[in-house]
């Protein structure tokens, strides 16, 4: 299978829906003639102009508004937040209008609108554009959070997102764009919801997702050496979070560490441990284990910068004291 | 500093241990954590840790099959290995008076992979998975040492236990015997009864019901097309006389008597190679149809393997019946957290005098197990006599 990369998964999925439906365009900052601060709107301007790729202010209130608008009307808007960072800006439209609204018309219309947008660290962009916030989002109920690792569940995902008839925030991670990996060129899509058994393994479960995926399969493969066989569990969308998956893992290893990227306190993992706990504590051996960001805003300084987020030695270390190997 | 080494108290029962073997010869190095000599206490082997680091100075006792009470010393380590030995002759006793004029530390023991420390106040550190699996096993969880952190007992320990009980107990037909393998329900009935015969002072009371009345009831009901057996009988008038007699509701748990508001009657029915005692919830607000009904709905679950937990717990008043057999008279023992069980033997025709005429009339055998601790004999007689009365006057609606 031809291999390339998240940002190129991404484009393709943009380009082909795009295609397939008319009702599709793209709004946002920087992504029409400039191709987006990442590159993932590249060629798609030129390709289809104004009508369907769409520069805006610096306004990320109104790119939501609007989005919400023309979702509302029979659209079916991809909105660009270019940093996870500024999202506190558009909390009001997507809080309190873009998650609601279909509820509190009792159904009478569909919110289509998918927001992409980007966080995490690794660049040392400093703490203004290196958060990850997802937190935030899986505490608003109405909308679906997906945050994909690779470039197949990236294309297969946004596709799935953007034929959604709810809002859908779609996380990417700024240090995935240049990753490669194989993407097949026919026809496909992944539903939101599922998790992804990245790596099958019998002694550990990591539960994680987005780029700590990746390090997660490093520490699997690490310690795959030392004998320990760990299984690697990206969960992929964390709104509604496959809690069969989960489950299902924690029966087949009983130990689990949730491997994460945002901070400790308050974070993801919080939510996934207390789904074990009402879900499958009696398959426990061990208590649940949190590799996480530290609860600090994020340095700008490489090295202080490496040290708030996990890395693949800090899994592996946590692994081995869990197991006790 | 000189340090004593006892024998451990490893089990809330255990008054007594054998020394199987030391780990450690005299004078040498001993860490904290190191497993300094192995215990043989109800069958069980267990490594013994030291708590201490310094240097193993001297046995008191060598292995062999002479029993060492509990919290005997045994030996002792110093922190230096040539720090002068106290006399210790003297106190090698079991530990009455610990000695003032030396500087003997008393030091604890604890189990290979920290027993002790595993079971704080009562309870015993296990993860879920690992007390799942022990309960699914039917086996008692504090019997397995753990080895997780601070002794926690891990799903491992509990598969080793197994496993290790399993080899131990492997049928063999060597000899004159075959052996056969403790099921997880019997090991569940047999450390149950144990208990009860053990715990709970029984005493028990025996005598007969006439039954002439119900049987003619029964007659009646058949020809109406409806089937009802003598136990639907005294689970529904049970209750009549235990609505009177409360106390025969009680259940005894966590140290307190309970008394119940709704009368739960169990009845221990008889399955593959065990017994159980599914539970009739409110017996005392439910016609004998309905409980009729709901027996034959209970025993055929309890048969088929599928009851669920609430239908077998708490059960408190319990009837068992051997009639069928032909047994004339039992004493049944109690199920715990119940206070008194019911013993049904046989129904059959007998003389019996009434009122200076001799008849020839159905008469069932009847006894009583109950618990003295909760009632006493006067109170079990007045139930008794109630609920004959109820018996052999019966009033269906």
């Amino acid at each position: 299978m031809r291999e390339i990369t998240y940002r190129e998964a991404l484009n393709e999925a943009l380009l082909e829906e795009i295609e397939r439906d008319p009702k599709v365009f793209l709004l946002g900052e920087d992504i029409a003639i400039y191709g987006g601060a990442y590159g993932v709107t590249a060629g798609l301007w030129k390709r289809y102009g104004d009508e369907r790729v769409l520069d805006t202010p610096i306004s990320e209130n109104a790119i939501v508004g609007v989005g919400l608008g023309a979702a509302l009307t029979g659209m079916r808007p991809v909105a660009e937040i270019m940093y996870i960072d500024f999202i506190g800006l558009c909390m009001e439209q997507l809080n309190n209008q873009v998650a609601k609204i279909r509820y509190m018309f009792g159904g009478k219309c569909t919110v289509p609108l998918t927001i992409r947008t980007e966080g995490g660290a690794g660049r040392t962009l400093g703490a203004h554009h290196s958060q990850s916030l997802e937190s935030w989002l899986i505490h608003i109920p109405g909308i679906k959070v997906v945050m994909p690792s690779t470039p197949y569940d990236a294309k297969g995902l946004l596709k799935t997102s953007i034929r959604e008839d709810n809002p859908v925030v779609f996380v990417e991670h700024k240090m995935l764009y240049n990753t490669k990996g194989p993407v097949p060129e026919e026809e496909y899509t992944i539903p939101i919801g599922v998790a992804d058994i990245k790596k099958e393994g019998s002694d550990v479960s990591l539960l994680t997702y987005s780029r700590m995926t990746l390090f997660c399969l490093e520490a699997a493969k690490i310690l795959e050496k030392e004998g320990i066989s760990v299984e690697v569990v990206d969960l992929r969308t964390l709104l509604p979070i496959d809690v069969k998956a989960i489950v299902n893992t924690v029966k087949k290893t009983n130990r689990v560490i949730i491997v994460e990227e945002d901070c400790k306190t308050g974070g993801t993992g919080a939510e996934i441990t207390a789904q074990i706990m009402e879900n499958a504590f009696d398959y426990l051996d061990a208590p649940v284990v949190r590799v996480a960001g530290a609860d600090v805003p994020m340095p700008k300084s490489p090295v202080l910068e490496k040290l708030a987020i996990p890395d693949t030695e800090r899994i592996c270390e946590a692994i081995r004291k869990l197991v006790r190997r | 500093m000189i340090k004593e080494v006892i024998m451990p108290k490893l089990g809330e029962t255990m008054e007594e241990g054998y020394l199987v073997s030391w780990k450690k010869n005299e004078g040498e190095k001993v860490e904290k954590g190191e497993v300094l000599f192995e215990v043989m206490s109800d069958k069980t082997n267990f490594e013994v840790e030291s708590l201490h680091s310094g240097y193993f100075r001297k046995k008191l006792y060598e292995p062999s099959d002479n029993a060492i009470p509990v919290t005997t010393v045994i030996g002792y380590i110093s922190d230096t290995p040539d720090e002068p030995m106290i006399d210790i002759e003297k106190k090698s006793e079991p530990k009455t008076d610990v000695s003032e004029e030396k500087p003997v530390e008393k030091t604890t023991i604890s189990e290979a992979t920290g027993k002790e420390e595993s079971t704080v106040s009562g309870r015993i550190k296990a993860s879920p998975v690992a007390r799942k699996l022990a309960e699914e096993a039917g086996i008692d969880i504090s019997l397995i040492k753990g080895s997780g952190p601070e002794g926690r007992i891990e799903k491992e320990d509990v598969l080793d236990y197994l496993s290790s009980k399993k080899t131990e107990g492997k049928p063999s037909s060597s000899g004159d015997y075959t052996v056969k393998e403790w099921t997880p329900l019997r090991r569940i009935i047999a450390r149950r009864l144990s208990e009860s015969k053990r715990e709970i002072p029984h005493y028990y009371i025996e005598g007969r019901f006439i039954v002439d009345r119900i049987a003619e009831i029964k007659e009646a009901k058949k020809e109406e097309g409806i089937d009802l057996t003598y136990t639907d009988f005294l689970i529904f008038l049970a209750a009549k006389a235990i609505k009177e007699y409360i106390l025969v509701n009680a259940a005894v748990v966590n140290d307190e008597i309970r008394i119940y508001s709704s009368v739960d009657i169990g009845l221990a029915v008889s399955v593959e190679d065990g017994l159980v005692v599914p539970v009739l919830k409110n017996c005392d607000s439910k016609s004998i149809y309905e409980i009729s009904k709901e027996r034959k709905q209970i025993v055929e679950k309890a048969r088929l393997n599928k009851l669920t937990e609430g239908e077998i717990k708490n059960a408190r008043f319990v009837i068992s019946n051997l009639g069928m057999y032909g047994v004339e008279n039992f004493q049944p023992i109690i199920s715990p957290p119940g206070v008194a069980i019911m013993g049904v033997g046989k129904v059959g025709k007998e003389l019996v005098v009434i009122e200076d005429k001799m008849a020839i009339i159905p008469v069932m055998n009847v006894s009583f197990s109950f618990d003295h601790r909760v009632i006493d004999g006067a109170y079990a007689g007045m139930f008794y006599k109630k609920f004959k009365e109820i018996m052999e006057n019966p009033v269906l609606d």
